[in-house]
């Protein structure tokens, strides 16, 4: 199969239910509560009903791996990364390093949560705001 | 669910974590187990504003695991009624306090000066809310959003407007975006308590008892929720969609009462309004349905100069400013929406109590000495604004007296045959014939979401049913909401939610309940709240419709007093009470 990206295709439709976060954590981590996905759905302060949906770019140079100081977090070789837990030290740079905050935070396990592009969200979102497409494609993503 | 219980004392600015295992796992949690606290806590001889009255907050096992379990329970002393406050709220909260750990927060005291409690994980602070002590519930929302987001974590605001300052028995408790513990008085509570605000925050999981059992039972439900006709409806035009078919069949009150169809209602329908206005649905945290329906209200403020603001609505909202004032124009509607949202009022109880200041002005009962020189009249927007503008300034003794409710202000000036309360509260917006009556009087809240007697009354237009049938499926409706409010799943799911995938949920999560036990249980959480009702004084012997409900048509005819009386005996003997 061709590698699959996660992408936001309709983000305006987006209702802020976090379905997809409660779906990450649950069908990829086995956890019950939202606190191990690896999206991020963000509302504003004061803009009620305006969401922006983050999800990894798998890009095939990430800034995070880049930022971390011990090898913990690499390339995968399709684009995205995957995580050697045992040499993670917590510090958090590859969190920060990551522009679009896509990244998320274990905050249990003080370790970064790399999507694994299994498509889990997208099965559950109620209003076809996440898709799995073969391309990275659009402009007004996030 | 372990019976986590945070105990927050305001008067030394303490936090304790407490076991409360027993009351969960006896009475399932929410709604129930908040009762056993308010028991253990409360004192219903006490004065619900003093410091020592508690506010009891609480979720149940189904709280960020399930689908649209999505509402948080407060119980408290309610200042509009004297006897049980309780109040459900959606938003972040029950996602937030299950993420910290938190089964139930019981708060007592009153601090020493405006405050904030801000909880995040097991940590509680109470901080100073001097600087924004008078702000309105939407500043408020959107002051602590900035002062206390973690980097990306979501978090739970609840607030009160200037009304719960002002301790006003109406006012609410905002929860996030448009979302309230809308009814009875917590804003006043919490008021008293110099209590502005609850910020929570958590960032624990929840570990998986029987992951496969759980994944499949979450599919089911989610199924049901994306999928079925049921919660469409509210997704869609969302419970507006009511107001037609309601005033087709006479059941929509308009002007206080008076009648059940409104000739405005096609130009305040849900279909004009999402036409015209609706810009955003939203949800609550772990809801797929998304019932919020957000309006955009732009108003000209100065030539081709416009500000605008996104104003949520709903049925009950447009009965409460729409119907009941004649107002027919969408426009007046969203402007004292705004107006309420701001000052933190529970809008049903307001809408009711500015009906009843106009019949009495209408009937000279009130006169423009106490109204300031200003004519109240149905149908006059721009009237009831300056109205909400003056009792927020607090202008004239009448004024200060309006946010005290029907029940107070027909007392004192006069006008209890047309003030429309029902011990003490204002009715939800149906005016459907005797079931809804008797769900007024003996519900435990008051309230038109205790059983389902509108829509039994609804029934009755198709097909005759004994008295006695009816009275039975008041009530026994009426426990099972018990079960539901106690898993504190949304009432509008209550379609997705049938005993057998409950009893499956339950399991899956290594909770031991069966189908007899939850019957127990419902029947005994119903008792158990008329027992504290009761100890604060409430007869539910002697609880009286306002007279004016005897001359007026509903949906179903002229009431009876005989057979109200006889509905109100078979309830309860149903529900197992003691004449
Ligand atoms: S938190 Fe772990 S994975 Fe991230 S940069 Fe630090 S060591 Fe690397
Ligand atoms: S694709 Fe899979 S791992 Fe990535 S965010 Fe979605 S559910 Fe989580
Ligand atoms: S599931 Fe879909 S609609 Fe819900 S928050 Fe996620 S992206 Fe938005």
């Amino acid at each position: 199969m061709a590698v699959q990206y996660l992408n936001v295709v309709n983000r305006d439709q987006c209702i802020g239910c976090f379905s997809c976060m409660y779906a990450c954590s649950r069908m990829v981590r086995n956890a019950g509560g939202s606190g191990k996905a690896a999206l991020r759905v963000k509302g504003y302060a004061g803009v009620e009903g305006a969401f922006s949906i983050r999800v990894c770019a798998r890009c095939e140079d990430p800034d995070c791996a880049k930022a971390c100081p011990t090898g913990a977090l690499t390339p995968a070789p399709n684009g995205g990364v995957r995580l050697k837990k045992d040499l993670c030290i917590s510090c958090g740079a590859c969190v920060k390093a990551c522009a679009i905050s896509a990244l998320q935070w274990d905050e249990e396990e003080r370790q970064p949560i790399p999507c694994i592009f299994c498509g889990q969200c997208v099965k559950y979102c109620p209003n076809d705001v996440l898709a799995m497409t073969e391309k990275p494609e659009g402009e007004d993503r996030r | 669910m372990t019976g986590r219980t945070l105990h927050v004392d305001l008067g030394s600015g303490t936090g304790r974590i407490l076991d409360d295992g027993p009351a969960f796992s006896e009475w399932l949690g929410g709604s129930a187990a908040a009762t056993e606290l308010l028991f253990r806590h409360g004192d219903p001889k006490g004065d619900p504003l003093a410091p020592e009255s508690p506010v009891i907050f609480a979720i149940g096992p189904f709280s960020a695991l399930f689908p649209v379990a999505t509402k948080t329970a407060a119980l408290f002393k309610s200042p509009l009624t004297g006897e049980l406050g309780e109040s459900h709220a959606g938003g972040r909260l029950a996602m937030s306090l299950r993420e910290a750990g938190i089964d139930a927060l019981v708060i007592t005291g009153r601090a020493d000066r405006p405050s904030y409690l801000a909880i995040e994980n097991d940590t509680v602070a109470v901080k100073s809310a001097s600087t924004f002590w008078g702000q309105s519930a939407t500043a408020t929302d959107r002051i602590l959003r900035e002062a206390e987001s973690k980097t990306g974590r979501k978090i739970s605001v609840v607030r009160i407007g200037p009304a719960g300052e002002r301790l006003s028995p109406m006012a609410c408790a905002t929860v996030d975006g448009s979302r309230h513990f809308g009814r009875l008085g917590l804003g006043a509570v919490l008021g008293s308590k110099n209590l502005k605000a609850i910020v929570v925050s958590g960032t624990k999981t929840l570990p998986l008892a029987n992951p496969k059992e759980f994944k499949a039972v979450y599919d089911v439900l989610y199924d049901r929720v994306v999928r079925s006709k049921e919660m469409k409806k509210y997704h869609d035009l969302g419970t507006a969609a009511n107001v037609k078919p309601l005033s087709m069949i006479r059941g929509l009150p308009t002007r206080n009462f008076s009648q059940g169809n409104f000739e405005g209602a096609d130009a305040i329908s849900g279909e004009r309004f999402a036409e015209k206005f609706l810009v955003q649905h939203t949800a609550c945290a772990h809801c797929q349905c998304g019932c919020i329906h957000l309006a955009e209200l732009r108003e000209e403020f100065a030539p081709y100069h416009y500000s605008t603001n996104r104003v949520s609505y709903d049925y009950e909202l447009i009965y409460a400013m729409g119907s009941m004032l004649s107002l027919s124009s969408p426009e007046d509607i969203l402007k004292l929406l705004l107006a309420t949202e701001k000052q933190g009022w529970d809008v049903i109880s307001l809408g009711c109590t500015l009906a009843w200041a106009t019949e009495s002005f209408l009937r000279g009962n009130l006169s423009l000495e106490e109204t300031g020189g200003l004519s109240l009249s149905f149908g006059d927007g721009a009237a009831y604004l300056e109205v909400l503008e003056r009792t927020a300034k607090g202008q004239g003794e009448f004024y200060r007296d309006l946010e005290k409710g029907c029940a107070f202000c027909s007392g004192k000036y006069g006008g209890e045959e047309w003030a429309v309360q029902y011990g003490g509260a204002e009715p939800g917006g149906y005016m459907t014939g005797e079931n809804f009556a008797v769900t007024c009087m003996m519900g435990v809240r008051h309230s038109h979401l205790d059983d389902t007697g509108y829509s039994i009354d609804q029934k009755l237009l198709n097909a005759a049913q004994p008295l006695e049938d009816q009275v039975r499926a008041q009530v026994k409706e009426a426990q099972w909401r018990m079960v539901l409010n106690s898993l504190m799943i949304c009432l509008f799911a209550r379609g997705v939610y049938d005993e057998e995938v409950i009893l499956r949920g339950l399991d899956a999560l290594g909770l031991e309940w069966d189908a007899e036990k939850l019957q127990t249980m419902s029947e005994k959480a119903l008792l158990r709240k008329y027992e504290w009702k009761a100890l604060c004084g409430f007869d539910h012997g002697s609880v009286k419709i306002p007279e004016k409900m005897y001359s007026v048509q509903t949906a179903t005819g002229l009431m009876d007093r005989d057979s109200l009386e006889e509905r109100l005996r078979l309830y309860r003997e149903y529900a197992g009470l003691k004449s």
